[in-house]
């Protein structure tokens, strides 16, 4: 089995800031995750595209994180979407219900195209 | 059971009247190449022209018969899937020993007692399923996709001993190809369905204009009848039971080259496909075992599953069953009109050669599929790495083996036999020393999700487990520990495995859990911690086949359940 270390890699395409992340998404991670997307969101990001492409699965601590930063991100008048939820991922986003409560694009450059 | 993306027709599908012929012609033309069996006994027999049309005659009848009891569902015979029937080299050796020493007489008669071994194992075969665990099958499959390119190869080029390549077969073999991966490619409908019997017809052409067609050295010195009742004049009975040696290896080889061919004939229809299904294989079993009885009541040679004929439907996309009763029907009227048997039993060898190697790809891929699928730890890999190897050998080395006993030939002389049987056996060995049941300790302040997620991709490997359910699996402890929180007294957790079943089992100090089926909603989650938890808990319950918690004397435990 690969490492599933969470890792966070942060680029830019345009005006969109896209964080990678790769690996496992837990209570011990989920707080990493957390830190750098509220940092990018108070420095005033307005376009925050996360890709799940690489996460191996995210724990109910990973969501909360994420419904967090999506609620903070609005509040800033920023826009925090997701994509690549594939596979294993996107199932537990289906058995939480919580396809709904994000934003998701199919492909990394389909979302680019919408939030550029 | 989940429908692949490019099947056209399957298997309880019946295609329209002009497709379901053209289909059936398509493996028609592919199982003719198998007559080259049937010919060289007779050959070796020292028939006369007259006698050889009349062998080739009840060769082609039993073709059509033998493919309807492969392929046909009921309770008591066939698999339910296009599994055509094919003369092939597993029973050539043996029979040529068992001529030598008894003539035909003595070949029928051995014949029939193979066929009734394979009967008298079908309904065992289910017992003896852990011979052949998915990995094993995946490699099963892989090896039928080799051993079709290595045979499509040597009659696409004309490769004999040391004598290289003919050029003029490489052209007709290459255009062939060629004209068939354009049309499986690059179009769609019937172009595509019909690409191999197209690339055939193509290749067929190319053959007369170039000169390699000669149907004149088929045709006996008397002339052909248009049509011609085959004489059934072999009928002639000898048991031996010196002889059986060789016929047992034969059953039992026939046996292992079936299960082969029909797990990929149930994997092509179906995208969810995990393990073989046995009573189809059963079924299976039993139809091959009495199609080689008949062949042996009728005067023919022995007959097994035909490899290429599965390539073609994973080429092609049809599956259907119904394709099945028009090849039989097909190669029955093909018996009564010599002139048409002709045709078709003398398709040029670059021709076949090249349906052969095309059909192979498709085979190939489909036995690493599954395979991949399964996680492999340096045992599984042995096993799959040296089989393969082993069937590798038994090609290349094809004339070395062809000086070993001839009972063993059918082991030695088939890259599918032989890598089933080193796939089969050294499986066997190296089960041992696997524990199906594991455990591993977590002590308090060294509840690591790292060290889960190591114990059961270990566990897996050893296993050859599913990777989507130990990651599933892992999935669900790793939440259910972030639930559980720094469980003072640390935790246990035990995983048993079989084939259909991963269970898994947590032990802490602590009362038991519940696990609300209640989904909290979206605010509920981003408002409160208590949402989190609820999320867990319903994501645990949803994630597992079956999850329940209970006290024990000291502590309780969760036990999560993976259905496998």
């Amino acid at each position: 089995m690969r490492s599933s270390a969470l890792s966070i890699e942060q680029s830019h395409s345009g005006a969109v800031c896209i964080v990678a992340l790769r690996g496992r998404i837990d209570s011990t991670s989920a707080g990493d995750v957390m830190t750098r997307l509220s940092n990018l969101i108070t420095s005033g990001e307005r376009a925050i595209l996360v890709d799940l492409g690489a996460v191996l699965y995210l724990t109910s601590a990973a969501f909360r994180v994420l419904l967090v930063a999506t609620d903070e991100a609005e509040r800033g008048s920023a826009r925090l979407a997701l994509c690549n939820v594939m596979g294993h991922v996107r199932e537990l986003f289906e058995m939480g219900g919580l396809l709904d409560a994000f934003t998701i694009h199919g492909s990394r450059e389909e979302a680019l195209a919408r939030l550029s | 059971m989940a429908r692949p993306p490019g099947l056209l027709y399957a298997v309880d599908e019946t295609p329209p009247p002009i497709t379901l012929i053209i289909a059936a012609l398509q493996q028609v033309a592919v199982m003719s190449n198998s007559l080259i069996y049937p010919i060289i006994l007779a050959r070796e027999a020292g028939l006369s022209a007259n006698d050889l049309l009349d062998f080739a005659s009840v060769a082609m009848l039993m073709l059509g018969v033998a493919t309807i009891l492969l392929c046909m569902r009921s309770r008591y015979a066939g698999s339910g899937y296009l599994c055509p029937a094919g003369f092939t080299q597993i029973y050539l050796g043996p029979s040529l020993l068992a001529l030598q020493r008894g003539g035909l007489a003595l070949v029928f008669g051995m014949t029939i007692s193979a066929g009734l071994l394979q009967v008298a194992i079908a309904p065992l075969l289910r017992r003896m399923r852990m011979l052949l665990p998915p990995e094993i099958a995946g490699l099963v499959i892989s090896v039928v996709g080799l051993s079709i390119a290595v045979v499509g190869a040597r009659y696409g080029l004309s490769i004999i001993g040391d004598q290289g390549i003919r050029p003029i077969y490489l052209v007709i073999a290459g255009i062939t190809l060629a004209t068939m991966i354009v049309l499986n490619i690059w179009t769609k409908g019937f172009a595509r369905m019909f690409c191999v019997l197209i690339g055939m017809g193509v290749g067929y052409a190319v053959s007369a204009v170039v000169g390699v067609l000669d149907l004149s050295a088929a045709v006996p010195t008397g002339g052909l009848d248009f049509v011609r009742l085959p004489h059934f004049r072999f009928i002639q009975i000898r048991f031996d039971l010196t002889e059986l040696a060789p016929f047992i290896i034969v059953a039992l080889a026939g046996t292992l080259h079936l299960m082969g061919n029909v797990s990929t004939a149930q994997r092509i229809n179906d995208d969810d496909w995990i393990r073989p299904d046995f009573r189809s294989l059963t079924g299976g079993l039993a139809g091959n075992g009495i199609a080689a009885v008949l062949c042996g009541l009728v005067g023919s040679l022995g007959i097994n599953s035909y490899t290429s004929c599965i390539g073609v439907s994973t080429a092609t996309g049809i599956t259907s069953r119904s394709v099945a009763y028009a090849v039989g029907i097909m190669f029955a009227l093909l018996a009564l009109v010599p002139s048409a048997a002709i045709v078709v039993a003398t398709i040029p060898a670059p021709v076949v050669g090249a349906a052969m190697f095309f059909t192979a790809a498709f085979v190939f891929t489909s036995g690493l599929q599954m395979i991949t699928a399964r996680m492999l730890d340096s045992r599984k890999t042995i096993v799959i790495g040296l089989s393969f190897g082993a069937a590798a050998m038994a090609d290349v080395y094809h004339g070395v083996f062809a000086t070993a006993p001839l009972f063993l030939q059918p082991v030695l002389g088939d890259a599918l036999v032989m890598g089933t049987t080193c796939g089969v056996l050294l499986n066997l060995v190296t089960r041992i020393g696997i524990h199906q049941l594991a455990s591993i300790r977590l002590d308090p302040g060294h509840i690591s999700h790292e060290a889960v997620e190591k114990f059961l991709a270990e566990q897996g490997a050893h296993w050859a487990a599913r990777r989507d359910i130990i990651n599933r699996a892992t999935f669900g402890v790793v939440q259910l520990l972030e639930l559980l929180g720094d469980a003072p007294g640390g935790i246990e957790l035990e995983a048993r495995f079989d084939e259909f079943n991963l269970d898994l089992r947590v032990r802490y100090i602590g009362a038991p859990l519940t696990f609300p089926e209640r989904r909290p909603s979206a605010r509920e989650i981003l408002e409160s911690v208590e949402g989190e938890r609820l999320l867990a808990g319903h994501l645990l319950h949803r994630s597992a086949d079956r999850i329940s918690s209970r006290a024990l004397s000291e502590g309780a435990e969760v036990h999560l359940h993976y259905d496998h």
